[in-house]
C-alpha cells in the first residue's frame, strides 16, 4: 500500500499533470455558472481531447470539470437566482436571497467553502470505505430507490414559503410534466401529439432556466417602465467576497459533515444524483434552521455540501462496480475505457498505483477549485453592481442559448417561454416555484422505480415492507409530510407540561 | 399599465414566433421522405461546403456515442470534412431520426442509425410514411452482439439449465433489458421463441439492470455485450451467451446461442444514413470517407477497446442488410404483437 502510494504520488504529482487538473477545474466552473451549459456539456465537448494525452492527465481533466462544476452552478443561482446546473436548484432559495440583502459575496463564498468541504470529505470516504459504499448502493433496487426519492419529494414539505396547499399543486404540475413523452415501461407515447421534439419529454434545463429567469426578468422590466426615472438601489462597493468567518464555519461543521456523508452515500446509488442530494440537504438545513429559506447561510451551505460530495460517490460506484452511478460518470467511464482501464471490482488490482494517483488528483482538485474560485469569486461578484435592467437584457439572451444548448432543440426555447409565463403567474399569485422544480426533477425517476417495482412484485404492493432499507424511508417521508400538522401539535404537548 | 400590455404583447409575439419556428420542422419532412428518385440535376456539386451535421440517437458517454464521436473525429481530422455531432435523444431514436428525415436531403444532416430505425418504426413511434425506405444507407459500420447473464450463485450456470429452469418455472423467472420494444427486448423475446419458454421482462437500462442483478433484484439480464464484459472478467456474473454468429473476442469461452442449439443470431448494426433523395455523387463522397475511417487501425482498436465489432459496408450493400434487418425485426414484433405498421 506504502509502496503503491509512493507510485501514486510520482504519477499524481507532474506538472504535465497539475496543468490539466487546472484547465478541467476552470472549466468545470465557467460552463456550470452558464444556465444551460452544464458539467457534462463540457464533459463531452473535451472528451475527443483527451485522446492524445497521457490516461491519467484524460481523467483528470474530467474529474477537474467534474468537481469544479458541481461548485460553479452556485455561482448563478446565488448572483442570479438561475441556477447553473439542476443540482444547484436547492441554492438558489436562500442564496439569492441573501444577494438581494447585499450578502451576495457571503453567499458564494460559503457556497465555495461548503462545496469544497462536500468534495473533500466525500473523497475521504472514497478512499477509506469504498468497498462497504459500494455494498449500500447494491441494495438499492427498484422498490428503494422509489422510496429514497418518495423521501427526496416529501422535502416538499420544506419548501412550501408558508402556503402547503400551493406548494402540493405546484409540485404535482411539476410530476405532471414529466408524463410527457416516452412512457417507461411499455416505450409508448404519451400526450406527445405525434409532435416529435414532445417525444423527449418536457426538459429540465429549459423549465429551469424559464421558471428561475423569467419572473425576476419580467417583473424588473415592468418595475422600469412603470416609474420613468428607475432608480437602481446603489449597492456598490457593499458587496464582497468573503469565506465564512470562524464562528459560521463552527455553526456549519457538524452539519457539513452529515450532508457530505449522505451526498456521497446518494451519489454512489445509481439514480440518486446531485438534484436529490441538494434537496436533501436542504431539507436538513430547514429541519436544524427553521428560519431558511429567508437567506440563512446554512440554506447554500448544506445543498451546496451534499451536492459536491455526490463526486466521491460517483466514483466510488464506477471505481469498485464500473457502473456509472449518473450521466457525468457514464462519460468519466468513457474516458476510463478509450485509454485502456476498465473500472470494475478487478481495477485495484490491476491498476493500484494508477488509482491511488486518481485519489490524490481528485484532492488537489478540490484545493484548486478553492484557489480558482477565491481569486474568480471577486470578479463574479462584480455582476451585482452591474446596473440590473443591463443585465437582465443580457441574461435573457443568455436563456435563449441556454436552452436550446442541451438538446440542440428549438421546441426547448417555446418550452422555456411558455414556462416562464407560467412562472410569472405563479409568483404573482403566490404559488412557490421550486417544488414544481423539484416535481420535475424526480417525477421520471418516481414513476419509472415504482412501475418497476411493481412488475417485480407482481404488481402487490408489499414491496414497501420488503426490506429495512423500504421501510426506513418510508417512515422517513411520512415523518417529513406530517412534520407540519404533528409539530405544533407536539409543542403543544410539551408546553402544556410545562 | 399601456407599457405593461406593450411587453407581454412582444413577449406572447417572440413566443408564437419561436412555436412557429418549431412547428416548421416537420413540416419539410413530406416532400424529402416521399420523392426518392430527386435527380442531382447539376453535374458538378460543390460539396461539401460547409461542416455536416451528425445526429447521435442517443445521452453523451454512452458506448455508441463515443465510438460515433471517434468516427467523426477521424473524418474531420483525416479526411478534411468537417462534421459536428449533435445528441438528439430520445423516443428511442425517434426524434433523431424524424429530426433528420425534416432536413433537405443534401448530405449535410446525416444520422448515426442502427438496428432503432426499425425498432421505432415498427413500434409506431414514427409517421407511417417514415419506415426504413425513407432513409438511403451511406456506409455500416458496425455491429454489436447482446448476452445473457446471469448471478454467480444462480441455481442455472449454463443456458441449457437456465431454459431447463424457466420451463420449470414459467413467467417467474426476471430478465432486465431496455423496454419493450428495444433492441434488448427483441433478443430475449427471440430466445423464449426459440426456446418455447416465458420470462418476465423487466425495463431497466443497463446500469440500473447490473446493479439490480449483483444485487439480486432481478435474476438475469439481456445486455449488450459490452455493458456485461467487465462483470464477467471480475468474476461478478456469469454470462449465458452471447447472441451472434461467432463467439466474441473479450469472451472467448462463452457460447453463442446459435451453438447452444437456439437459433438466435439477430445483431444490433449501426451505420451512417441519410434522408432519401440525397444525391448519388453525395452519398458516394460521404461513403468513400466513412469507409476510410471505418478501415483505419486507429478506429480498429479504439472500437476493439469497446468490445465492438467494426463490419464496414458500402451504400449498396448497407442498403440491403437494413432492408433484410428490418423484415427481421418485423416478423419478431408481429410474433411479439408489438407491430402497430
Amino acid at each position: 500500500m506504502l509502496e503503491q502510494l509512493g507510485q501514486a504520488l510520482t504519477i499524481a504529482i507532474t506538472a504535465e499533470n497539475f496543468f490539466f487538473m487546472a484547465i478541467g477545474t476552470v472549466l468545470g466552473i465557467v460552463f456550470a455558472a452558464i444556465p444551460g451549459l452544464t458539467f457534462s456539456t463540457a464533459l463531452i465537448l473535451f472528451l475527443p481531447m483527451t485522446f492524445g494525452i497521457t490516461p491519467i492527465a484524460a481523467i483528470s481533466v474530467m474529474l477537474g470539470i467534474f468537481c469544479g462544476g458541481m461548485t460553479g452552478g452556485s455561482i448563478s443561482a446565488v448572483l442570479l437566482g438561475i441556477p447553473g446546473t439542476p443540482s444547484a436548484a436547492a441554492t438558489v432559495i436562500d442564496g439569492f436571497v441573501l444577494a438581494k440583502n447585499g450578502q451576495g459575496g457571503k453567499a458564494l463564498g460559503t457556497a465555495v467553502y461548503a462545496s469544497v468541504f462536500g468534495g473533500i470529505v466525500s473523497v475521504l470516504i472514497m478512499i477509506c470505505v469504498a468497498p462497504l459504499i459500494a455494498k449500500v448502493a447494491l441494495t438499492f433496487g427498484p422498490a428503494e430507490l422509489f422510496m429514497l426519492v418518495l423521501f427526496g419529494l416529501s422535502t416538499v414539505v420544506g419548501l412550501s414559503e408558508g402556503n402547503m396547499l400551493k406548494a402540493l399543486i405546484a409540485c404535482l404540475m411539476g410530476l405532471l410534466f414529466t408524463t410527457v413523452g416516452m412512457d417507461p415501461v411499455v416505450g409508448l407515447q404519451r400526450f406527445t401529439f405525434h409532435f416529435a421534439p414532445l417525444m423527449s419529454g418536457i426538459g429540465i434545463m429549459p423549465v429551469m432556466i424559464g421558471a428561475f429567469a423569467f419572473p425576476e426578468i419580467i417583473n424588473t422590466f415592468l418595475e422600469y417602465k412603470k416609474d420613468k426615472g428607475y432608480k437602481e438601489k446603489n449597492i456598490e462597493s457593499s458587496v464582497k467576497a468573503a469565506f465564512p468567518d470562524n464562528k459560521e464555519k463552527k455553526r456549519l461543521l457538524p452539519l457539513n459533515i452529515e450532508a457530505s456523508l449522505m451526498g456521497t452515500v446518494i451519489g454512489a446509488i445509481p439514480g440518486g444524483g446531485g438534484p436529490v442530494a441538494a434537496f436533501l440537504g436542504y431539507s436538513l438545513a430547514k429541519s436544524k434552521n427553521p428560519r431558511c429559506g429567508s437567506g440563512e447561510l446554512e440554506g447554500v451551505a448544506w445543498p451546496e455540501t451534499a451536492n459536491n460530495a455526490v463526486t466521491g460517490g460517483a466514483m466510488i460506484t464506477l471505481l469498485t462496480l464500473g457502473i456509472p452511478a449518473d450521466s457525468a460518470a457514464a462519460i468519466i467511464l468513457g474516458v476510463f475505457l478509450i485509454h485502456g482501464v476498465v473500472p470494475g471490482p478487478m481495477l485495484f488490482q490491476d491498476n493500484g498505483p494508477m488509482i491511488y494517483a486518481l485519489f490524490i488528483s481528485m484532492l488537489i482538485i478540490n484545493v484548486m477549485v478553492l484557489v480558482f474560485q477565491f481569486f474568480g469569486m471577486k470578479l463574479f461578484v462584480k455582476v451585482l453592481n452591474l446596473p440590473k435592467i443591463n443585465l437582465l437584457a443580457v441574461i435573457l439572451s443568455v436563456t435563449v442559448v441556454g436552452a436550446y444548448a442541451t438538446h440542440v432543440s428549438f421546441t426547448d426555447i417555446t418550452i422555456m417561454f411558455l414556462i416562464g409565463l407560467l412562472a410569472w403567474f405563479m409568483k404573482r399569485h403566490q404559488f412557490p416555484v421550486i417544488p414544481l422544480i423539484l416535481g420535475l426533477v424526480l417525477g421520471g425517476e418516481i414513476e419509472r422505480n415504482l412501475r418497476i417495482a411493481l412488475l417485480l412484485s407482481g404488481g402487490s404492493l408489499n414491496f414497501f415492507l420488503h426490506s429495512v432499507v423500504s421501510v426506513l424511508f418510508l417512515a422517513l417521508s411520512l415523518l417529513m409530510l406530517l412534520s407540519p400538522i404533528l409539530k405544533p401539535q407536539i409543542a403543544r404537548l410539551f408546553g402544556g407540561k410545562k | 399599465m399601456k407599457n405593461q400590455k406593450g411587453f407581454v404583447f412582444c413577449l406572447t409575439l417572440l413566443l408564437v414566433l419561436s412555436l412557429l419556428a418549431a412547428c416548421s420542422q416537420p413540416a419539410a419532412t413530406a416532400p424529402a421522405s416521399t420523392d426518392p428518385a430527386a435527380p442531382a440535376s447539376s453535374p458538378q456539386i460543390a460539396y461539401p461546403e460547409k461542416p455536416k451535421d451528425l445526429t447521435i440517437l442517443f445521452g453523451a458517454g454512452s458506448a455508441s456515442d463515443v465510438v460515433a464521436r471517434r468516427l467523426t473525429d477521424l473524418v474531420t481530422k483525416d479526411i478534411g470534412q468537417t462534421i459536428v455531432a449533435n445528441n438528439r435523444v430520445g423516443g428511442g431514436g425517434a426524434v433523431g431520426y424524424q429530426h433528420v428525415l425534416s432536413t433537405d436531403p443534401d448530405g449535410y444532416n446525416i444520422v448515426w442509425n442502427s438496428t432503432s430505425i426499425s425498432t421505432t418504426y415498427h413500434q409506431g413511434n414514427m409517421p407511417a410514411d417514415q419506415g426504413i425506405e425513407a432513409f438511403a444507407g451511406i456506409a455500416n459500420i458496425t455491429l454489436e452482439s447482446a448476452a445473457l447473464a446471469v448471478g454467480p450463485d444462480a441455481p442455472y450456470q449454463t443456458i441449457a439449465e437456465f431454459v431447463a429452469y424457466c420451463q420449470e418455472h414459467p413467467g417467474e423467472v426476471t430478465v432486465a433489458n431496455s423496454g419493450i420494444g428495444s433492441f434488448n427486448h427483441l433478443v430475449a423475446a427471440a430466445l423464449e421463441n426459440a426456446a418455447g419458454i416465458s420470462v418476465k421482462h423487466i425495463p431497466m437500462d443497463a446500469k440500473q439492470s447490473t446493479t439490480a442483478l449483483l444485487g439480486g433484484q432481478v435474476d438475469a439480464i439481456c445486455n449488450m455485450t459490452f455493458d456485461i464484459v467487465q462483470q464477467e472478467q471480475a468474476g461478478q456474473i456469469k454470462t449465458l451467451a452471447v447472441v451472434s454468429e461467432e463467439r466474441h473476442a473479450l469472451l472467448p469461452e462463452v457460447p453463442t446461442l446459435k451453438e447452444s442449439g437456439y437459433d438466435v443470431t439477430i445483431m444490433m448494426y449501426r451505420g451512417i444514413a441519410a434522408p432519401k433523395g440525397t444525391p448519388a455523387e453525395v452519398i458516394s463522397k460521404l461513403e468513400t470517407a466513412f469507409l476510410a475511417a471505418a478501415n483505419s487501425e486507429d478506429f480498429q482498436s479504439f472500437a476493439a477497446q469497446y468490445g465492438v465489432e467494426v463490419k464496414p459496408m458500402g451504400a449498396a450493400e448497407f442498403d440491403l442488410y437494413m432492408a433484410e434487418q428490418d423484415q427481421e425485426v418485423a416478423d419478431l414484433m408481429e410474433t411479439l404483437g408489438i407491430k402497430t405498421q
